[in-house]
């Protein structure tokens, strides 16, 4: 599964996806909205291995990450959020989902110095939570009583982005330095020294991967310490 | 000149406008009404009252109103402008444009007379009209970066990035003292102009500007993208490979950036260990990567194949992974992989059946990942897919995915009812989970359950939606939905439904054309100018997917039926047909009266429950269908013509769609239109002339020619020379 940035010609298959995966929906001025809002914070898995039954036919998405930056944030705090998440489910268990936010949230921060993401999930989603609480370490901030049109109550949730934040500084201070350097000798090359920045970044973001099975045992031990 | 109101007329007139522009409607008609009392003629008051009409829905008094206006007042930009607004609301644009020139032509300084109709041009893709307009926009507020981003959009979409870049570089001269890094509009500006130097082939030049000028830029991905593309070009494979390793670093997941990395690093493309290498690298550094992994399974030959293969399919099956086989069947092309696999997950089984220590997981993701080996249509065995699928369902009763197959594998050995038994007890597995609820409904249509299935989607509809879970669906644009409830309808031979469920879709691209309305305006506020050029390239072409043609070819195969059987007169079918025909008509006609009758009384009942003091929230603006059930559209007198309406998209836009091709035979050949004939039936010959019916078509068209009744000597000796067969 290809992971990669949301085009506009992606959309109605987006929306197709939506349809067929979650209870709610939106027509597709709203997915452009988003589109043309936020391009850099939307991003889709999709199949680029299916062979073309014709000419025309579009990527197929198997998942989404549809997200924004908050217009008026009643914090004033500029931050992110997921206004909708899916992958097919003949696609699960492929870490689709957390792919896919990882990228939104590293241009939340780099793009509109997004300070943390939130999003709402359903109480009874537990496979949405388990995303959420222990893969990408989201907390659960407070419950929305009746939040979904069906009377469901929804969590909201929310991640603080400083550790992209500092690692993304620390590449740019990493890039700076390099191009100096560079700078004092030749005309200067920060091609290959960008390179090395998001490098750093990702090797920490492993170190948050390996500990994605240790996730599980700090939050059992959150549970104990609250008995 | 607007013709002149005493001073207190004046400012009634005033409040008119205000009036309308706060949508209080009925006091701006009160003022209106008042100002005319004394003058009678006054054309712009008419015109203010014609645009009140039109925003409270009375379409057709407004027009009448406005035409008045007008002849009250030729020479008033008030009028001409009304007259332009009442077009653009009825999507009348070319007539709106006249009108709004006119306007201008009056009143050459009024700025929201001239960003009407430059909203209208660039809708209208006019775009020598849409520079010219935002050349003099321009020139009224050269003090906005707006006005210039705007007509270096207006030259870029034109074709002419060259200029585009020059309006940006003369806006940048401007400026004075260095934006803050964090001025996202800038920064969006530099990327664009990046793009616009790269377009124009000049990647030396656009190397340099991201350099220096992007080098803080906030678009992060933009920037390492475009640096690797360039280097790339520039052959500076060193800094390239680099550049497009700090991609991978970013995202293994993505495909393209291992092709260009082993295409910089000038990896030969039969060195196949070589090619792997690279990929282990990164298997390596990113345990969690999918694609590193999966991905040489795509080049890799023999034994090697058979290696990487083992270990994938062994490392998905252990964890589980029930979509192994959707991310392995694109292998199945070639027949050494396919059947690889199929032994592969055969040896898997076994092992798994002799370790008695090991978990039920793997053992039923080896069943499933071979219940839909032999469910798939280049390795089929239905018996032995069944034989499987029964055993994983054995392993785990209350799989999901399991009972799903099951019920596709029922589906392609032509049962369709007992597969939509079995997907319906699928869903009934896990009922929170729309995916399965879905696959269910469609099933239901499948076996043309329409009710059932509408009951099924209505399970994740919005309840408070007015007019059920079918008018949620419609509002949300399901278009998978609403083609299978028409294809449905189709082989039920309710035309009328079918018709009205495949124009629903053909018309939700008529809306998505329009949604781009709001966003020439929106994304020059926004400043998002790359996503907002590519959404104008791609509403270009918008109708060019397979959900319009589907649909589209759908509708045209009934209104062919139609124009062969006009009701009437039977003559072109045997009598038995005939009579036959005429029976499930009458049939076909009771129930669409008695559902017609059911409509009608659920629309009587819903407005009786509804509480008086609330005002119904879309019962206002939603118009009332004047024809539910698609009884007008079954009656077309012109069905040929209906046709003719969908067919012109499809033949634009998807000319490479054979069906559109072979349908555009069949219109234009009723049509008598032969030249237009022969122009689909060549375009068919080119793209597969072995295709049986493009054959008997070829046939059909001989015949004609060799009768050659009814055609001028003339035509057809053009006939003739064009025939890419003969």
């Amino acid at each position: 599964m290809d992971i990669r940035l949301l085009t506009n010609a992606d959309l109605p298959l987006i929306q197709h996806a939506n349809l067929e995966n979650l209870p709610e929906n939106y027509f597709l001025k709203y997915y452009l909205y988003h589109s043309l809002s936020w391009p850099q914070l939307s991003y889709v898995a999709v199949d680029v291995s299916r062979p073309k039954k014709n000419p025309y036919e579009y990527p197929k998405i198997v998942g989404y990450v549809l997200a924004k930056m908050e217009e008026e944030p009643s914090d004033g705090i500029p931050h992110g959020h997921i206004t909708s998440l899916s992958v097919m489910r003949t696609h699960r268990r492929l870490g689709i989902a957390e792919k896919l936010m990882r990228q939104s949230q590293l241009a939340m921060v780099e793009t509109f110095g997004a300070k943390y993401v939130s999003l709402h999930v359903r109480v009874s989603n537990a496979a949405a939570r388990h995303l959420y609480e222990t893969t990408l370490r989201f907390n659960n901030e407070k419950t929305e009583a009746k939040y979904y049109a069906d009377g469901e109550d929804a969590f909201c949730m929310r991640l603080d982005l400083d550790g992209i934040r500092a690692k993304v500084n620390e590449a740019i201070a990493a890039e700076d330095a390099e191009t100096a350097d560079a700078d004092a000798v030749d005309e200067g090359e920060p091609v290959g020294e960008v390179g090395r920045d998001p490098e750093a970044d990702k090797k920490k973001e492993i170190k948050v991967a390996v500990g994605r099975g240790l996730g599980v045992g700090a939050l059992v031990e959150k549970d104990e310490s609250k008995h | 000149m607007p013709q002149p109101l005493a001073s207190k007329e004046a400012s009634l007139f005033r409040s008119v406008i205000r009036s309308y522009e706060d949508k209080q409607y009925k006091r701006g008609l009160k003022s209106a009404e008042l100002i005319l009392k004394k003058n009678p003629k006054h054309g712009d008051t008419t015109a203010m009252k014609a645009l009140i009409l039109n925003a409270q829905g009375k379409t057709e008094e407004a027009f009448a109103l406005g035409k008045e206006a007008l002849t009250m007042d030729m020479k008033s930009h008030i009028c001409w402008h009304v007259y332009g607004l009442l077009y653009r609301a009825n999507k009348n644009f070319e007539e709106a444009i006249k009108a709004y020139k006119f306007a201008l032509r009056l009143e050459p300084e009024s700025a929201q007379i001239q960003r009407d109709l430059a909203i209208l041009q660039v809708q209208m893709r006019d775009y020598q009209g849409y520079i010219q307009s935002r050349t003099a926009m321009l020139q009224a507020r050269p003090q906005m970066r707006q006005s210039w981003t705007a007509l270096a959009i207006a030259h870029h979409i034109s074709g002419n990035p060259h200029e585009a870049e020059n309006v940006l570089t003369t806006y940048e001269g401007t400026l004075k003292g260095t934006p803050a890094r964090t001025d996202f509009e800038n920064s969006e500006a530099i990327m664009y102009k990046n793009s616009l130097i790269g377009e124009q082939g000049e990647y030396e030049r656009a190397l340099e500007h991201l350099n220096s000028a992007a080098k803080y830029n906030l678009d992060r991905l933009a920037v390492m993208e475009a640096r690797a593309e360039y280097l790339t070009k520039l052959k500076r494979n060193e800094e390239a490979a680099k550049a497009y390793r700090a991609l991978l670093d970013r995202n293994s997941e993505r495909a393209s950036y291992y092709d260009k990395l082993l295409e910089v690093l000038d990896v030969p493309e039969g060195d196949l260990k070589a090619r792997k290498a690279i990929y282990d690298e990164y298997a390596e550094k990113y345990p969690r990567c999918d694609a590193a992994k999966r991905l040489p399974l795509d080049f890799l030959t023999g034994d090697e194949f058979e290696e990487a293969a083992e270990s994938y399919l062994t490392l998905m099956l252990n964890k589980g992974v029930p979509s192994t086989f959707a991310n392995l069947k694109h292998l199945y092309s070639d027949s050494f992989k396919k059947e690889t696999l199929a032994e592969l997950a055969e040896e898997y089984l076994e092992s798994q059946n002799a370790d008695t220590s090991s978990k039920d997981k793997g053992e039923a993701a080896a069943l499933y990942y071979l219940a839909q080996h032999y469910n798939y249509s280049l390795s089929r065995d239905l018996t032995k897919a069944m034989e499987y699928v029964d055993k994983a369902i054995e392993k785990d009763p209350k799989s999901v995915d399991f009972h799903m197959t099951k019920a596709r594998i029922l589906k392609h050995s032509g049962n369709v009812k007992e597969a939509s038994e079995t997907m319906d007890r699928a869903r009934k597995l896990d009922l929170k989970d729309r995916y399965i609820n879905t696959k269910a409904a469609k099933y239901q249509l499948r076996n043309d359950e329409n009710e059932k299935a509408l009951k099924t989607v209505g399970l994740f509809t919005r309840a408070d939606t007015v007019g059920g879970p079918f008018a949620d669906l419609l509002d949300m644009q399901c278009i998978w939905y609403l083609t299978e409830d028409g294809e449905s309808y189709a082989r039920q031979g309710n035309i009328g439904l079918a018709l009205k469920r495949f124009l629903a879709v053909t018309n939700i691209f008529d809306v998505w054309h329009e949604d781009q309305f709001d966003f020439h305006s929106f994304s020059l506020r926004k400043g998002q100018i790359r996503a907002y050029v590519d959404m104008i390239r791609w509403e270009d072409h918008v109708r060019d997917h397979p959900f319009f043609s589907r649909a589209a070819l759908d509708a045209i195969e009934i209104y062919l039926k139609l124009a062969d059987k006009p009701s009437a007169n039977g003559a072109n079918g045997t009598e038995g047909e005939n009579a036959e025909d005429s029976l499930a008509k009458k049939k076909a006609a009771k129930k669409a009266k008695k559902e017609l009758q059911r409509l009608e009384r659920e629309a009587l009942e819903k407005q009786a429950k509804q509480d008086p003091n609330k005002a119904s929230k879309d019962g206002d603006a939603k118009k009332k269908d004047e024809d539910p059930l698609g009884l007008k559209l079954a009656e077309t007198s012109d069905p040929l013509g209906e046709a003719m309406k969908l067919l012109s998209p499809l033949l634009q836009f998807s000319p490479k769609n054979i069906q559109a091709q072979l349908t555009g035979f069949e219109i234009y050949m009723r049509r008598k239109k032969y030249v237009l004939a022969l122009r689909c039936l060549n375009a068919a010959l080119a793209l597969d002339a072995k295709s049986p019916k493009v054959q008997e078509q070829s046939a059909e068209f001989n015949k004609l020619l060799s009768t050659a009744s009814g055609i001028s000597p003339k035509v057809l000796e053009v006939l003739k020379a064009e025939f890419k067969s003969n």
